[in-house]
């Protein structure tokens, strides 16, 4: 694997020399040239595999000249890059090729479980995938000393049970799932998750096709909390979403693209990321975002590097970049999620005070009390609940 | 002299399997090898983790019985949606190909390029296209409103019927396509000896044409009807919680579940179905006809 490795190195060393935006065919050339030595040269070199597998060892310092990162669509603002690049003088390769994270984790499964790169130095998923991550040993450990500003992370955030140091993740956003409605549909405010029941929006719902996302807000409503989350909770819940379908309440189980049909006017409520809907509304202003009396829930989004990261010490350049307050703010004012960094409310009041006012990207305590965490899942427990709630999907 | 002629002679009948041997060898490293894959995975188990999966081959034939009795409904809704498609895409894909044949003169081409225009637009543009003009709020359900035409639920997006007319959509050039080649070859010199004999047309039609044509309804309706019941796009995006076809328990088995073995015997199952369909759909038209 190693011999595989410096072969890759010297490679893009020989690329790198001749970059330029039109050298890039003869970049992908090469490239695909080589995917096709790949078997053979890996055949070669699989002996020592095991030895790699892991991020208990001592992270690789890797470094080049290109930062390679994938993120979601839509969750960047234009200036960062360029500040980056000209800060560091770093390449950065951006790539917005996360759209969903299990079908993110089918792609990058493979290779990973071999060493193989899978084409990021550095990518953006959410809390469950980075802690099966974690746990399969497939992310690189950075050194925090590199990252000065990671002192800047909020306190609730900075010992997740699945990385209790953030040793492997820092957080990109936060955000709640609960609903969205269009109040010219609905023609009243939506204060609880019973609507998503409620026979006078039949036909005109949709919910996640996500187990957690789905059924989190379900069991909110029924039990009040997360804890000591069983099967039996699961399967309730379940069975509650599919009696609603089966009586046309739910329109559709939809994944990051609920927003099409909760815009065009065919859908009145909804489950919903809290950012999205900020940026929905440009296109309806009579679209809402509410986070439900019973609850909705909390989510990050993680900066991870994995194993087989080219560039660990650009990435942690990269996350001492975006945790500087100012850069934050500059992130927060587009994106507009929850920002992790403790000061980028106050440097938001300077762009833009109505903003650092709104309660969805800066949450008073009423609001954050409102908010749970989907617990940590077992390998055992995930398979089941998600397996319970796929028959209702998918029949 | 008489080497070489023998030796030429050699050359030019091991030249066809010579010249088949590039498609032969991506086939075999790019389907066949998969294919195998994919059969001792639907007989597998999987003893490690889902995450990093172990599979052992124990011929657990299981898994196909449970792929029939899990989604036998997404399994016959799957061929019905693909079934009525097919019908549609035919009821509107031959009169076009036999006027763009027949009658199109000089516009021929131009409306074989009409054909093919919605392929520079990718599949996925293509059906969410569709989600605009059928959305609750549109022209097209405004006027059925007008027109009193009953819509199921009072609207048109996210019912099967929107599934069923996207993959009408979708593949309608597949449809198109073959038969206007082979509406193209037939030599109308025939259709005029049929008249000559005191034919009407619609019988000259049904003696000459049609059966000249037959080869490219064979082809058509087959490039449209497997892809059509695999499909999962049309009715995730145009359908509704109830119209999942089979290509979305696939899908959903492999990236969400990730029980592997399921979701290859539910493809394997599918190809078999379509399969025998195919065998049974050539016996009946007549294979020995179509050539």
């Amino acid at each position: 694997m190693t011999d595989n490795r410096e072969l890759e190195a010297l490679v893009r060393r020989q690329l790198q020399a001749s970059w330029t935006r039109r050298g890039f065919l003869g970049r992908a050339g090469l490239a695909a040239g080589m995917l096709a030595v790949g078997p053979g040269v890996l055949a070669a070199c699989g002996s020592d595999d095991d030895s790699e597998g892991g991020g208990d060892g001592e992270t690789e310092r890797t470094e080049s000249d290109t930062l390679r990162i994938s993120n979601w669509p839509l969750y960047i603002d234009a200036e960062t890059i360029p500040a980056f690049q000209d800060e560091t003088g770093l390449t950065v390769e951006y790539t917005e090729d996360v759209n969903d994270n299990e079908e993110y984790f089918a792609k990058i499964r493979e290779p990973l479980s071999r060493g193989q790169d899978i084409g990021a130095d550095l990518f953006i998923v959410t809390d469950f995938l980075v802690a099966r991550l974690i746990e399969l040993g497939w992310l690189a450990e950075y050194d925090s000393a590199n990252v000065p500003n990671k002192a800047n992370l909020v306190d609730s955030l900075a010992h997740v049970d699945y990385d209790p140091e953030r040793k492997y993740s820092l957080p990109w956003f936060s955000g709640f799932t609960a609903m969205a409605y269009n109040i010219d549909l609905t023609g009243e405010e939506i204060t609880t998750t019973e609507a998503l029941f409620d026979p006078k929006y039949r036909g005109k719902v949709t919910m996640f096709s996500d187990m957690r996302d789905a059924l989190g807000m379900v069991i909110l409503m029924d039990k009040g909390s997360l804890d000591d989350l069983t099967e039996a909770d699961i399967q309730a819940a379940a069975d509650r979403v599919a009696a609603a379908k089966d009586e046309g309440q739910i329109r559709r189980f939809t994944g990051n693209d609920y927003g099409d049909d909760l815009v065009a006017g065919n859908v009145a409520v909804c489950q919903a990321y809290s950012g999205d809907v900020a940026q929905l509304q440009l296109d309806n202003p009579n679209l809402r975002f509410v986070l439900p009396e019973t609850g909705g829930l909390l989510f990050s989004d993680n900066m991870v590097m994995p194993t087989t990261t080219e560039n660990i010490v650009g990435a942690e350049k990269w996350m001492d970049f975006v945790y500087d307050p100012a850069n934050n703010a500059r992130l927060t004012a587009e994106v507009q999620f929850i920002p992790p960094v403790q000061q980028t409310g106050e440097e938001l009041e300077k762009i833009d005070p109505e903003l650092a006012a709104n309660p969805l990207i800066n949450p008073p305590e009423s609001e954050m009390a409102k908010a749970f965490v989907f617990p940590t899942l077992t390998e055992e427990e995930e398979v089941t609940y998600t397996d319970i709630y796929t028959q209702v999907t998918a029949s | 002299m008489r080497g070489t002629a023998t030796g030429g002679a050699k050359r030019s009948r091991s030249a066809p399997y010579l010249l088949g041997l590039p498609a032969l060898a991506y086939l075999g490293i790019f389907f066949v090898i998969p294919l195998v894959t994919l059969l001792k995975m639907s007989l597998s188990t999987n003893v490690g983790s889902v995450y990093e999966p172990t599979m052992v081959l124990d011929w657990h034939w299981a898994n196909y019985s449970d792929a029939f009795s899990s989604y036998g409904a997404q399994f016959s809704r799957s061929f019905l949606y693909a079934g009525i498609a097919t019908v549609l895409a035919l009821l509107l894909g031959y009169p076009l190909a036999y006027v763009i044949a027949f009658r199109a003169g000089r516009y021929k081409n131009l409306l074989l390029g009409l054909v093919i225009l919605p392929f520079f637009v990718t599949f996925l543009v293509r059906t969410l296209a569709w989600k605009t003009i059928l959305s609750d709020t549109g022209w097209v359900v405004s006027l059925f409103d007008l027109l009193h035409v009953p819509m199921p639920d009072g609207r048109l997006l996210s019912t099967s019927w929107a599934v069923v007319f996207g993959l009408t959509y979708n593949f309608l050039p597949f449809m198109v396509l073959p038969i206007y080649v082979s509406l193209e070859k037939i030599e109308l010199s025939l259709v005029d000896a049929a008249k000559d004999l005191y034919s009407a047309p619609w019988r000259a039609f049904r003696a000459v044409v049609l059966p000249l044509s037959l080869p490219g309804v064979f082809a058509g309706t087959l490039l449209t009807f497997i892809p059509a019941a695999g499909d999962f796009i049309n009715a995730q995006y145009l359908g509704s919680a109830q119209n999942a076809m089979i290509g979305t328990v696939i899908q959903k088995q492999f990236i969400v579940v990730k029980d592997y073995p399921a979701a290859a015997a539910l493809s394997f199952v599918l190809m078999a179905m379509i399969l025998v369909g195919v065998l049974v759909y050539a016996r009946v038209l007549g294979t020995e006809e179509l050539t």
